[in-house]
């Protein structure tokens, strides 16, 4: 018998399911941060703003890359559908806690797939994420360092606006 | 051509000649290349088994399926979707590309 199977596909239906699930999760980050984007934009919190549309290009960006990566194994990747976004904050502080707890998740949902690739001796799958791996890293980094603000300069109205305006934009 | 994998009312083969595949029904045998044999594992294993029994979502328990791009279409009760799924799980471990470490139906 010929392997066909192996000759059209180079993952795992697991890893490949896995990855599905990962793209969604991507693009619900990508819809929520612009969803962060637009309160900011209401509230005059401008550089958090310009760095929450960026974050969600940015997810967009993931999202294309794990999409492309099933396709170029052979699998097939499947579009999402985003619901469920919440656009109600009660302060900027709270925005940028959101988003930590919101690449938390992600991290973990990265290391659990990590994880499986790795009991199921999926080395393409284990390398393809180790990109992610160091992403992760940086991201839960940038958002503690401004959270870490609101503990240095206190949260009343002046505050708030010096910390938007330590925010980088690019 | 190979058997792959066979469950109660459906089975599995392999053409080398053709490079595909051929569902048999029952009533029917649908051929499917690789690429459409992923796109049924992943139909079929997005329907939701639980609505059937809990919920007055699909209280008929009917999935209606369409197959390579809608050429084909069925229409599946809850025994024969459960007995797909199974078909399908195992057909992907034969192929070599599936972890599950049991097949649901021994060939
Ligand atoms: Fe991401
Ligand atoms: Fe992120």
């Amino acid at each position: 018998m010929k392997d066909i199977a192996r000759q059209k596909m180079s993952i795992s239906v697991e890893t490949m399911d896995l990855l599905n699930q990962q793209i969604t999760l991507e693009a619900h980050a990508s819809a929520s941060y612009l969803a962060m984007a637009s309160w900011c934009d209401q509230n005059a919190f401008t550089n958090s703003a310009s760095f929450f549309y960026k974050q969600s290009e940015e997810e967009r960006e993931h999202m294309m890359k794990i999409f492309q990566f099933i396709n170029d194994c052979g699998g097939n990747a499947i579009s999402p559908s985003v619901s469920n976004i919440n656009h109600e904050f009660s302060s900027l502080e709270d925005i940028f806690e959101s988003a930590l707890d919101q690449e938390i998740m992600v991290t973990k949902s990265i290391h659990n797939i990590v994880k499986e690739c790795k009991n199921n001796n999926d080395y393409n799958g284990e390398n393809f994420l180790q990109w992610f791996v160091v992403e992760q890293l940086e991201e839960e980094k940038t958002l503690r360092d401004i959270l870490d603000l609101f503990e240095l300069m206190g949260r009343d109205g002046i505050a708030l606006k010096l910390i938007d305006e330590r925010i980088k934009t690019e | 051509m190979v058997l792959l994998s066979k469950s109660k009312y459906y089975s599995l083969y392999q053409s080398d000649q053709e490079k595909c595949y051929f569902i048999d029904f029952g009533n029917k045998t649908v051929k499917a290349s690789f690429c459409q044999l992923l796109a049924l594992r992943q139909k079929v294993n997005a329907i939701n088994i639980t609505n059937h029994f809990y919920s007055s979502e699909n209280k008929h328990g009917i999935e209606i399926l369409t197959l390579c791009n809608k050429e084909h279409l069925f229409v599946l009760n809850t025994s024969e979707t459960l007995d797909l799924q199974a078909l399908i799980k195992d057909s992907f471990i034969s192929l070599g590309l599936s972890t599950a470490s049991k097949k649901t139906v021994p060939l």
